[in-house]
């Protein structure tokens, strides 16, 4: 039964129109416009990124002005953070899998879903106006006083908006997830027949719910500061600028296990798909990811050890971060270990993946580097940190990111993107990633400050690899983008239901599937169950024999 | 792995000169924890790596083995084995890069601590260096444990020096100090690592390591006495902001006190405050009583002082003046420079 044979309506074609996409509250339909406004932020804070990297081809820069080089690097920051990573993979990924992955019919709260598209959307365009009005240089870590004095003009105002809007939007995803996996679960789906995408969404929405207020909270407060003088962060009306390093990382750091959680998830899933085996130790990854939800929100103060933070604060932080990173590794060895003995399908999604493993392998082990104080201490503010966190937000969570839009793009658009075209441009990405960011590693550690518009001559040669690498990597995300969109067109082949042979039920649902996701209500199944499923030959995708096991 | 490349070179030929030179007492303490992290990194790369490629090669599927073999799919025996192994490599690090720190940030007993004040502001530093000169560079002698006290008159900055290892932010409002016992002579560069605008990648200084004390005063009696010394800043300061209204500054405290406390001898100590509590008479202590006189009020005084808008330098003056008025305290940029003159004419009858 593929989908080829069912020219149903799906949810595509279920009401036509622009009014019909634009009111919609089908959460598939806000997951593709999500999808459609991330990759165009991800497009935008890419051009940035290369002006950038241009720029730093001669040590002397010369391409663009000091300012105009400090205003690029702020917004490719705050773009890419702010509209990219953080929403990234809940807000597009998410919003459409995850209803069909308990099987349900949408989330909890369909018309709050789209209340928090309009609100990242708004979020989204602020920034555009922030760019006219002439921009913003403050880096997208908005230190005070530097941010908040009277010389930034508009612009900072404007942002700070801009991140309090989209800071709500995530905290409605959040609620909206949490509440969809408590009420809406399949019957007889329990908390352990989750699929392991699902516990790093409902992680991901706990940080969401607790930790981003904080940042509207900031934001709003350096709105009122600079307009009022309140004297909470401006030495000058009395406040204190480290309070507000307080703040923002109290946020901030959390977020990056908003970033990270469910690009984990992503590669929990494809892992044991393409490995054909149930997932290694399900419960120690699903623990982890909690632990990680909760640890994260006491080491913040990881990131202020130069601050002038006395010496006990940095010793616990210190400790505490380390803490934190015992369970990423957990998760990496059990995503090995559902590798062994399995039988290998080399599809794209699992490419992305294999490539992951290495690369968040440097990231995680880089974090201990600036998480012990004795090497933190000269690695802090230079491009070791650049390229560690690169490592982490692009090699790991864009990357998966990559692997989870090939690898639901069968579901989402009923089409089959070209292998070949996929696998190639994993291959592109990985090495373009490399070759940008490991130089940066090795100028960090010879003492390259980062944020730097010109630098001293003998950095130069490693920034040039950057620079090539950076193109390299621009190269692969264009095929990967050209190899999905190419798959739309008149020969794009049909996608079958279950075109990898997964085991969770959004394959039991049309390629694409209906408007009301499920023509009769599925039961739980335990989702790495893969024994019932039998492959077809050609491009026809898996079918369940025999009597699946119910969870 | 070609991140590993230029790194295990260097390691391989036991240079590290991807590194910057060590230059300061951490250094190598430093270095030894990045080494030893590099390794535990470079092995656990090697192994993630290693086995995913074991595995894709191995099990790959494949006409005649389509289907994956038995195994388990879970095993606690294996969870704890691998997470306690990262978890005490780690702690290990971790206590080992506490006595490193440590040594970074707190003098040794006993030190003879030499201090310079640093103001940094968009986009240039100021030393101000004991015996009163006043350069855009800082000048120290090797071996000379010396503290970094370090305020900006604007936004926050960040003094890094790659060949010490050693980093702090400078802060507007309050003081921050970085503490470096150089173990080399020479000039390395100082560059400043928080973003603070235009010329943030040009704020640039150098730090300069003379061999001895003698190469020091060579330097610090070129050109003296164009600038006010701090000391003589804050001595004018304190007239003219018409501090000694209430304040004495000669007699012992108690005896004559006026509307305010006695400053004589004061600095060092600690003050009782009203509403119970103490304060350590300290930089920051200073400051804060300058600048926002009603924060800390000293027992048996009324909140009666008025706040003074000083810039930072005569902040810095007053603090290196009130610690001229402890008796024999060496802290005194005059004494200093006569100190060290001293010295060296014992020396030199010697
Ligand atoms: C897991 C996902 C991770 C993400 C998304 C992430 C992201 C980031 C980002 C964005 C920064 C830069 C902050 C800045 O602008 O200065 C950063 C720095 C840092 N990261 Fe990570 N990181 C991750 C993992 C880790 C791990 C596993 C550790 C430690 C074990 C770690 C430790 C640190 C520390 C200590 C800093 C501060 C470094 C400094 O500013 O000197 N990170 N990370
Ligand atoms: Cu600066």
């Amino acid at each position: 039964m593929s989908g080829a044979a069912h020219a149903g309506d799906s949810y595509l074609t279920h009401g036509r129109g622009l009014r019909s996409w634009l009111l919609t509250v089908d959460h598939k339909r806000i997951g593709v416009m999500y999808l459609g406004v991330i990759v165009g932020t991800l497009i935008l804070g890419g051009v940035f990124a290369l002006a950038l990297r241009l720029h730093l081809w001669n040590a002397g820069g010369g391409l663009v002005s000091n300012d105009t080089y400090n205003r690029l690097f702020t917004l490719h920051g705050a773009v890419m953070v702010f509209l990219f990573v953080i929403p990234g993979i809940p807000s597009a990924l998410g919003n459409f899998v995850l209803p069909l992955q308990v099987g349900a019919k949408d989330v909890a709260f369909p018309r709050v879903n789209l209340l928090s598209f309009y609100l990242y959307l708004a979020g989204a365009v602020l920034f555009l106006v922030t760019l006219v009005v002439g921009g913003l240089d403050t880096g997208w870590t908005l230190y005070p006083p530097y941010s908040l004095e009277g010389a930034r003009g508009l612009g900072i105002l404007i942002a700070l908006v801009g991140v309090f809007l989209a800071g709500f939007s995530s905290i409605l995803t959040g609620v909206n997830f949490i509440a969809t996996i408590h009420k809406l679960r399949a019957p007889g789906m329990g908390w352990f027949d989750l699929p392991l995408f699902l516990w790093a969404l409902y992680a991901t929405a706990i940080i969401q719910i607790l930790a981003t207020p904080v940042l509207g909270i900031t934001a709003a407060l350096g709105f009122m500061e600079r307009l009022f003088h309140l004297g909470l962060f401006m030495p000058e009306y009395g406040g204190d600028p480290v309070l507000f390093q307080h703040f923002f990382w109290f946020y901030s750091h959390p977020a990056v296990y908003i970033m990270i959680l469910p690009a984990m998830g992503i590669v929990s899933e494809v892992v044991s798909v393409f490995s054909r085996k149930p997932i290694f130790g399900y419960r120690f990854i699903a623990m982890s990811s909690l632990a990680i939800a909760v640890i994260g929100f006491l080491v913040w103060g990881h990131h202020m050890f130069v601050s002038g933070q006395s010496q006990w604060a940095n010793l616990v932080f210190s400790f505490l971060t380390l803490l934190v990173a015992i369970p990423s590794a957990i998760k990496t060895f059990n995503w090995l270990a559902t590798m062994y003995k399995g039988a290998i399908i080399l599809k794209t999604p699992m490419v992305y993946v294999l490539t992951f493993f290495a690369i968040f392998g440097v990231g995680g082990l880089t974090g201990l580097f600036l998480g012990i104080l004795a090497t933190d201490i000269p690695l802090h503010d230079t491009y070791f940190v650049v390229a560690h966190f690169h490592f982490v937000m692009v090699g790991a969570v864009m990357i998966a990111f990559l692997a989870g839009v090939h690898y639901w793009w069968p579901k989402m658009t009923g089409r089959l993107y070209d292998e070949r075209l996929g696998v190639t441009s994993a291959v592109l990405v990985f090495l373009g990633f490399n070759l940008t960011f490991i130089p940066q590693f090795i100028v960090g550690i010879a003492g390259m400050p980062r944020r730097y518009a010109t630098y001293a001559v003998e950095f130069q040669g490693q920034n040039r690899l950057s620079t090539v690498g950076a193109f390299v990597l621009t190269a692969g995300l264009v095929l990967a983008l050209w190899g999905l969109l190419a798959s739309l067109g008149k020969a794009g082949a049909r996608a079958p239901r279950n075109p990898w042979g997964a085991a969770s039920l959004e394959w039991q649902a049309e390629s694409p599937p209906s408007h009301h996701n499920f023509e009769v209500p599925p039961d739980g199944v335990s989702p790495y169950d893969y024994t019932t499923l039998k492959e077809l030959p050609g491009d026809q995708g898996w079918v369940v024999v025999g009597k699946r096991e119910v969870a | 792995m070609s991140q590993l490349h230029l790194p295990l070179q260097h390691l391989l030929l036991g240079q590290t000169s991807y590194l910057p030179e060590r230059a300061s007492s951490v250094a190598e303490g430093a270095d030894h924890i990045f080494l030893s992290l590099f390794w535990i990194s470079a092995v656990s790369l090697a192994l993630i790596i290693g086995v995913t490629i074991v595995f894709v090669v191995r099990y790959r599927r494949r006409p005649g083995r389509m289907d994956p073999e038995a195994s388990p799919d879970h095993s606690t025996r294996l969870e704890i084995i691998w997470s306690v192994i990262p978890l005490l490599l780690v702690m290990a690090v971790f206590v080992a890069s506490t006595q490193v720190y440590q040594a970074m940030v707190n003098a040794p007993p006993g030190a003879d601590v030499q201090q310079v004040r640093v103001s940094a502001k968009k986009w240039s530093w100021q030393f101000d260096h004991p015996g009163g000169k006043k350069d855009k560079d800082v000048h120290l002698v090797l071996g000379q444990p010396t503290e970094l006290l370090m305020i900006s008159t604007d936004v926050i900055h960040s003094l890094y020096v790659p060949q010490w290892r050693l980093k702090q932010d400078v802060v507007p409002g309050r003081y921050t100090r970085l503490l470096v016992t150089p173990t080399k002579a020479g000039s390395f560069p100082i560059v400043c690592t928080e973003y603070c605008g235009t010329n943030h990648s040009q704020m640039n200084a150098v730090a300069v390591v003379h061999a001895d004390q003698a190469e020091y005063q060579a330097w610090a009696a070129e050109g003296r006495g164009a600038d006010l010394s701090l000391v003589e800043v804050g001595r004018k300061a304190f007239d003219d902001q018409g501090c000694s209204a209430c304040h004495a500054v000669e007699k012992p405290e108690g005896q004559d006190d006026g509307i305010g406390p006695s400053l004589f001898g004061r600095w060092g100590g600690t003050e009782q405050l009203v509403g119970g509590g103490t304060a350590k008479f300290d930089e920051n202590y200073v400051r804060e009583s300058i600048v926002k006189p009603g924060a800390k009020v000293v027992k048996g005084y009324d909140d009666v002082m008025p706040a003074s808008a000083l810039e930072e330098r005569e902040l810095l003056g007053l603090i290196a003046y009130l610690q001229t008025l402890v008796p024999g305290r060496g802290q005194d940029d005059g004494e200093q420079g006569e100190r060290h003159e001293q010295g060296e004419r014992k020396e030199k009858a010697q």
